[in-house]
């Protein structure tokens, strides 16, 4: 097995020292990519953006320059750019790594996404919980702002934009980009009724185009080095470079950024394979609410349209990797909790239909399940999926419904035996072998 | 839904529902369009007035065919999918995916429901309960624990909130933020335990609270008034006319045994649409208060009233008001209350039976002016005069609304609900009035700052400053509605009307009272007769003398009211037919105690137990409006008639109770039941004549300020706020501690002058008031506003007289 | 069918036998049920004397029940008079308060009658119950020489204290909350307060109720 090759373009400067700051990020070319396009009309920003193939890195991948060219430039109101760095999913960790390490990058994709859609107003919603990613945040604003990279008249273009760093409160559902807006503005972080879409009228009831951060990030780099250099990178219609977040048992989790189209195997390689003495038993192609997966898709290229076939989404790219040691009832009960604790209450299915999963996959977690709970829990999962208000209401179902799918007899064994029992909880644990030492692991 | 005048050319698309096609107008919600085939999709939160929100999911539909050929991949929820040319939408009834998913969100919704229907309010009437037999699943899945919250919070003393039973639909929610202006309450949590709330020290006090839990698909909010009194199938529902402003909305009247347990809104597109304030909701106690009067009664030799038989009653009454007639004639005063039959019926009985003009419906200060204005443009104009008005409808499609001396969240409920609407899709609304009132702010309202007396000035100024105030010039889309209270502003309703007149812009008097605008019609004025028919005018009376069989009428114009009780205290008058008045509502309470002292014979129609029964020789107890048919007049001049709701014998109206003393006194009236006298009304049409020319006022001098020391001097502002002190809104505690609290408020000049104090002491002429102090940005200098009749007797008995100025001083009094 | 004219022979001639029968043992014969019934049980009822019980499910005169502590189950909630197919139930719903505690939780019935005129014991009423407040006694007594005496008020329907009941309105003595109540999950009565003299007198027996005769000092 090669070690695959990685391009390291995110990441470049993560190791540089204190490469979180404005000199550092210089030092390696930052912000040069602002002259490259103001030399452009925004139109060809965009054009490049979209020759590019840039999709979307914050789930649906939707072609972000495209959303860019939706921005209706005959609207008399101002237009505004959004990045949505509330990331808050389980097993999503890239963005603010990204954020923590190299700010600038994203504050120089901002700068030249806003002057693309002809924006003079940025702003940042990062996850409330995050305080030091805030703060390094707000930092690298201001540095940019006295470096006169951001403010009146940047880089003596003439083009002006003002950015502000907004941190959320802690809901979940203000990742969903119209709740965020609602949020941003000060409302009840709630999604809202589409149509009318953003672009049409967003923030303020402006055209408003938000996109996730390691979109934005990714434009400095197809500015510096051109749409070809760009598409050249990942598969056919999954171009570019993405991180790929590992995390779980494996023995090196972390941030592996790769062109798209990388398998999981070679992934797992690069982070020195699966938890010492134990084998891959499921894992999630991108974050809890994408539809889990089990070791037979391990040389499945992850893209966009290999991951989709398989029945899942790319999602996040957030791979958690879990043993055989893991129970997965337990693991989908943790995830459903955390919906159930993150819904806005807004529609019926999700808000009610949340408190009711928690309750049943509890009694079978528990062993206390009872003949036709599976069938109830996909029954209800059916009621749930593509009724409710936003993708949180599908997203809760996806993990119950694909585990049912691959591991429906431990599902069977709730009905009699507690998971405590059948995969005890210590040997998942990072701790498990010291445990067994002592003999208390089974 | 509410039919505008815009509204009648729009394109149509072809939708095809369950298999039948059906032409509807674009933008139409599927939900709608589906009822125009007759499918009946369940929903909760959709509400045809409020904008969609798609929050229950149980309107989902399965559409295969989005118009452009292709399906839709889910179910679509109905109240928030417009219709689409060719589009194919299977409901329910044809589509095993929508039935699978309506019945999916049912269950859903019921497992955090308590399914307390027998103790419930809404049981037997509930949205839920019904939707969930007809689409829903026999029987539940859910064996968990179901989500549990204390019993009931108070949003407001009236409104209660039982959290479990909410299904956070947020019609309450989207109610008050987007209709009534008020968005007290609001989500609070998330998740299943997502509830309403209101904040700590912000209960739900809106006058229009009532509205949501008319609303409320399930029985979430309830209110103290109907909290366990009945349940709906007990009830006999009736249709009625809200009695207690001019706006004539369509309510509905539920009863038992002979009692009214509650009023909801009816349902008027064109009046009220579906919505009424709380004092139209919650002020019915009145009628079972214990000081209704049993029975007539007639004061004996010994001074003290004794029970009577109404043949009785008429003859003692017919003798005395003769007596009095022949010793310098009788004066009639009614009230607000009255229908406009009744009014009809003083009106006649005053011209026929007492033979004399004295006679006027204004139990508020009123005007020569006035009298002038309501002769030239009120009366004879609009609908019941066969005429276009002003309507509801024009108020949404003017361009510019002009309001003087009216507020309408206080004084007419309906209007403001209606401008509200109007102001939220563009209509700009100017408010010439001394501040920017948190009902105007509502509204979006521009304020014309105006002193009270300067209304005339600005209205004369205002033809040439609209297109700088309001961005356009005012025309003939445009409306100027005058309240009852520019009567005492001297020349402001000269002003208005040549403003009107002016600039093409129409004009709309607005009273306070229900009957007010119907007493017009009914010539319920010194210079009027029924029809608008001037008293000056022969021909006029030659009609009305016809019509009544009588050979002729007065013919001297007579005195208005504060000139009828100023001539009874003096002993000119030596008889009062009193309808429903009170002492404290009049120009002069002083004078009219006065003249009901001084009078030697005096006649009372009255509901309830009251001053003036105490001074009546003859008491006559008459039917409230539940016991009687009859109609309201709006300010509209739409006739808005109903149905007694009750049928109780010895409960007679005031046309009755005067038909049987006219004939007594041998001159009747030619009716004796409503259907006599709205025929009689009918067959004296209305007048076609010259229409008087209104009077022009003298100037008036200003007011001297009261002589105490100290202290500031400034004019009066003054209005009747929606629930105040009014006795018909007696009976119901909750509804009373809903009021707003009476504060006297000052504009910041004053406010600092008087050394920011927390209350202050009001002098007038006629007493002293202290009130807590608030301090209004947008007050005009020199103003201080206090509530009319929100404290004790009102100021009109205990501060000062119309258009006063008062000597304010910090403190309490001294 | 024959003729009635044409000659049949034992019109013409009865035989000796017949004749016999008809003049000895006829007249005697006719007695034989009298005869044989005098020898049987006799199955007239002697009511008022002697009063047989009814069934078991007989649908008699209806009851309000109590929980153990005394508290009424009616919850007011009128469904009792919505089944009714004679219009013979007449409910009013109250509040109760914390000071006025008549039933665990929000709402008791106030007004509780029962118009015996109008009343068929159909039953649907019991049947309607949520809280099983409303049963059917076995008694059977319903009758009266005037109209009001026969509308049976909630005091009149109300079943006996018995002993370790207390007289409402009092507070929820078994449970924390009317879940409680609803749930059956309390235990039975201390015996103490059964002993203890309570501010009513307790009645001994729960059914039949009271007497008419008592029922009128009553009113």
């Amino acid at each position: 097995m090669t070690i695959p090759p990685l391009t390291p373009v995110l990441t470049d400067n993560w190791d540089a020292e204190r490469s979180w700051t404005l000199a550092s990020y210089e030092e390696r070319g930052g912000y040069d990519a602002l002259d490259t396009a103001f030399a452009m009309t925004p139109d060809e920003v965009i054009a490049a953006v979209k020759d590019s193939g840039l999709r979307g890195r914050g789930g649906a991948g939707f072609p972000t320059g495209m959303k860019w060219g939706f921005i209706p430039q005959d609207n008399p109101n101002p237009k505004y750019l959004v990045v949505n760095a509330d990331e808050s999913e389980p097993g999503t960790c890239k963005d603010i790594p990204l954020m923590m390490a190299s700010p600038h990058t994203l504050v120089e994709g901002v700068i030249l996404a806003a002057y693309a859609i002809r924006a003079n107003h940025a702003f940042i919603y990062v996850r409330g919980e995050v305080l030091h990613v805030v703060r390094r945040l707000q930092r690298a604003v201001q540095e940019a702002y006295l470096a006169g990279h951001l403010g009146a008249n940047i880089h003596g273009s003439g083009y002006q934009l003002d950015l502000v760093v907004h941190a959320g409160a802690g809901a979940y559902i203000c990742g969903e980009e119209t709740a965020l807006l609602d949020s941003l503005e000060g409302r009840r972080g709630q999604p809202r009724l589409r149509p009318p879409f953003p672009a049409v009228a967003g923030l303020y009831a402006s055209p408003t185009v938000i996109n996730n951060v390691e979109s934005i990030a990714s434009v400095p780099a197809i500015i510096r080095n051109g749409a070809d250099w760009f598409s050249s990178l990942g598969t056919e219609k999954s171009k570019g470079f993405v991180i790929y977040s590992l995390s779980g048992h494996v023995t090196r989790p972390g941030q592996y950024e790769a062109p798209l189209g990388i398998t999981l195997r070679e992934l797992i390689d690069l982070a020195g394979g699966v938890r010492e003495g134990h084998r891959l038993k499921f894992w999630t192609p991108g974050g809890s609410s994408t539809p889990l997966l089990t070791d037979e898709h391990l040389d499945m290229p992850l893209d966009y349209e290999a991951v989709g076939a398989a029945g899942s989404m790319l999602g996040t790219r957030a791979l958690q990797i879990f043993d055989e040691t893991v129970s997965v009832v337990r693991c989908v009960l943790r995830w459903t909790e955390f919906y159930k604790h993150e819904s806005c209450g807004k529609c019926t299915p999700c808000r009610e239909g949340t408190w009711w999963l928690v309750q049943t996959l509890t009694r079978i977690d528990e062993g206390k399940g009872e003949p036709g709970d599976i069938e109830k829990l996909l029954d209800l999962c059916d009621n749930i999926l593509g009724r409710s208000f936003c993708a949180l209401g599908d997203g809760a179902t996806s993990p119950i419904t694909s585990a049912i799918k691959y591991f429906r007899s431990e599902f069977e064994d709730g009905m009699t035996t507690p998971s405590r029992e059948l995969f005890p909880h210590e040997r998942s644990t990072a701790y498990a072998g010291q445990l067994a030492g002592k003999g208390v692991g089974a | 839904m509410t039919t505008t005048p815009e509204r009648t050319a729009t394109d149509l698309v072809t939708v095809t529902i369950d298999g039948v096609s059906v032409d509807v107008p674009k933008d139409t919600l599927v939900i709608r369009a589906a009822e125009q085939v007759g499918v009946q999709i369940p929903r909760f939160c959709d509400h045809p007035l409020l904008a969609p929100v798609g929050a229950c999911r149980q309107c989902l539909v399965d559409v295969p065919d989005a118009g452009n050929g292709r399906a839709l991949p889910k179910p679509q929820a109905s109240c928030t999918l417009p219709v689409a040319d060719g589009m194919v939408v299977n409901t329910q009834l044809t589509s095993g995916v929508a039935d699978k998913a309506q019945q999916g969100v049912m269950e859903l919704l019921l497992i955090n429901h308590p399914l307390d229907c027998p103790v419930c309010d809404k049981g037997g009437e509930c949205p839920l309960q019904n939707q969930a037999m007809s689409n829903g699943r026999g029987d539940s899945r859910f064996e968990g624990v179901k989500r549990t919250f204390p019993k009931p919070i108070h949003l407001s003393p009236q409104v209660l909130l039982d959290r479990e039973r909410c299904i956070v639909c947020q019609r309450c929610t989207r109610f008050a933020e987007e209709v009534a202006g008020d968005p007290f309450i609001s989500l609070v949590e998330r998740g299943a335990r997502q509830q309403i709330g209101i904040a700590e020290d912000a209960p739900f006090l809106s006058y229009f609270a009532g509205n949501t839990i008319q609303i409320c698909p399930v029985g979430a909010l309830t209110s103290e008034a109907y909290r366990f009194r009945s349940r709906p199938f007990d009830l006999v529902s009736s249709p009625g006319v809200a009695e207690h402003d001019a706006c004539g909305a369509a309510i509905r009247v539920d009863h038992r045994r002979g009692k009214v347990m509650r009023r909801l809104s009816g349902d008027d597109p064109e009046v009220n649409e579906e919505w009424i304030s709380d004092k139209d909701r919650f002020a019915f106690r009145y009628l079972t208060a214990t000081d209704r009067l049993p029975y007539p009664q007639v004061r004996g030799d010994d001074g003290v009233l004794h029970p009577a038989s109404w043949p009785e009653a008429f003859a003692v009454a017919a003798r005395g008001l003769a007596t009095a007639r022949a010793a310098g004639g009788v004066g009639v005063l009614t009230g607000g209350r009255l229908t406009f039959e009744d009014a009809y019926a003083y009106s006649v009985f005053a011209r026929v039976a007492l033979g004399t003009n004295d006679v006027d419906f204004r139990a508020r200060p009123h005007s020569d002016e006035e009298t002038g204005f309501l002769g030239a443009h009120v009366a004879a104009s609009g609908p019941v005069a066969g005429r276009r008005g002003v309507t509801y409808g024009d108020l949404e499609g003017a361009r510019t609304v002009v309001l003087v001396g009216l507020e309408p969240e206080d004084e007419a409920g309906t209007i403001f609900l209606r401008l509200r609407k109007a102001s939220r899709k563009g209509t700009t609304v100017l408010s010439v009035a001394p501040y920017l009132t948190r009902g105007a702010d509502k509204v979006r309202a521009l304020l014309v700052p105006t002193a009270p007396g300067e209304e005339g000035a600005v209205l004369r100024g205002l033809a040439d400053r609209a297109e700088e105030l309001a961005g356009s010039a005012l025309g003939d889309q445009d409306v100027v509605l005058v309240g009852e209270r520019l009567a005492t502003s001297p020349g402001a309703l000269t002003a208005a009307a040549e403003l009107a007149a002016a600039t093409g812009a129409r004009l709309a008097w607005v009273p306070r009272r229900a009957g007010d605008r119907g007493a017009v019609e009914a010539g319920c004025l010194p210079t009027l007769l029924p029809g608008g028919r001037p008293v000056a005018d022969a021909s006029a009376r030659v009609d009305a003398a016809a019509a009544w069989g009588v050979g002729s009428l007065p013919e001297t114009p007579g005195r208005d009211a504060a000139a009828i009780a100023a001539a009874a205290a003096a002993g000119e008058l030596a008889g009062l037919v009193v309808g429903g008045v009170d002492p404290d509502d009049t120009t002069d309470p002083a004078t009219t105690r006065a003249a009901l002292a001084a009078a030697s014979f005096v006649v009372s129609l009255e509901l309830r137990a009251s001053e003036v029964t105490e001074h009546a020789d003859v008491v006559l107890p008459i039917a409230p409006v539940t016991d009687k048919a009859g109609s309201f007049v709006t300010w509209e001049g739409r006739v808005r008639p109903f149905d007694a709701v009750f049928t109780v014998p010895g409960s007679l109206p005031d046309l009755r109770v005067l038909a049987g003393i006219a004939e007594e006194l041998g001159t009747p009236l030619g009716f004796r039941t409503v259907d006599e006298a709205r025929d009689q009304i009918e067959a004296l049409g209305t007048w076609d004549g010259e229409r008087p020319a209104a009077p022009v006022p003298a100037p008036a001098a200003p007011p001297a300020a009261h002589p105490a020391s100290g202290g500031v001097v400034l004019a009066l502002s003054t209005w009747r706020q929606l629930l105040d002190g009014g006795s018909l809104q007696d009976g119901d505690d909750a509804l009373t501690q809903t009021r707003r609290p009476a504060v006297a408020r000052l504009g910041q000049t004053a406010y600092d002058a008087l050394g920011a104090p927390a209350e202050v002491t009001l002098h007038g002429d006629r007493g002293t008031l202290t009130l807590p102090v608030e301090v209004v940005r947008t007050m005009v200098d020199g103003v201080v506003w206090v509530p009319a009749r929100s404290v004790g007797r009102g100021l009109l008995a205990d501060l000062a007289g119309p258009g006063a100025r008062l000597r304010v001083t910090a403190g309490g009094a001294l | 069918m024959s003729s009635p004219h044409e000659p049949q022979p034992d019109e013409a001639q009865p035989s000796f036998t017949t004749q016999l029968k008809e003049q000895l043992w006829d007249p005697v014969a006719g007695f034989g049920v009298t005869f044989r019934t005098m020898f049987r049980k006799v199955v007239t009822e002697e009511y008022p004397k002697v009063k047989k019980p009814t069934a078991p499910r007989f649908h008699g005169r209806h009851q309000l029940n109590r929980y153990p502590d005394g508290l009424e189950k009616c919850i007011g909630c009128e469904l009792c008079a919505w089944a009714c197919p004679a219009d013979a139930i007449y409910v009013e719903g109250a509040q109760n308060t914390e000071d006025e505690r008549y039933s665990p939780g929000e709402r008791y019935g106030a007004v509780y009658q029962i118009n015996y005129l109008r009343c068929i014991l159909c039953g649907l009423c019991i049947e309607a119950c949520p809280t099983r407040a409303l049963t059917m006694t076995n008694f059977y007594e319903l009758a009266d020489d005037n109209r009001e005496a026969l509308i049976y008020e909630k005091s009149e329907l109300l079943a006996p204290l018995l002993p370790g009941m207390e007289q409402p309105p009092h507070a929820m003595l078994l449970g924390e909350d009317e879940g409680d109540y609803y749930r059956g999950m309390f235990a039975p009565p201390p015996g103490d307060r059964a002993a203890a003299p309570t501010s009513t007198p307790e009645t001994s027996s729960a059914t039949p109720p009271a007497p008419r005769t008592a029922r009128k000092a009553a009113r």
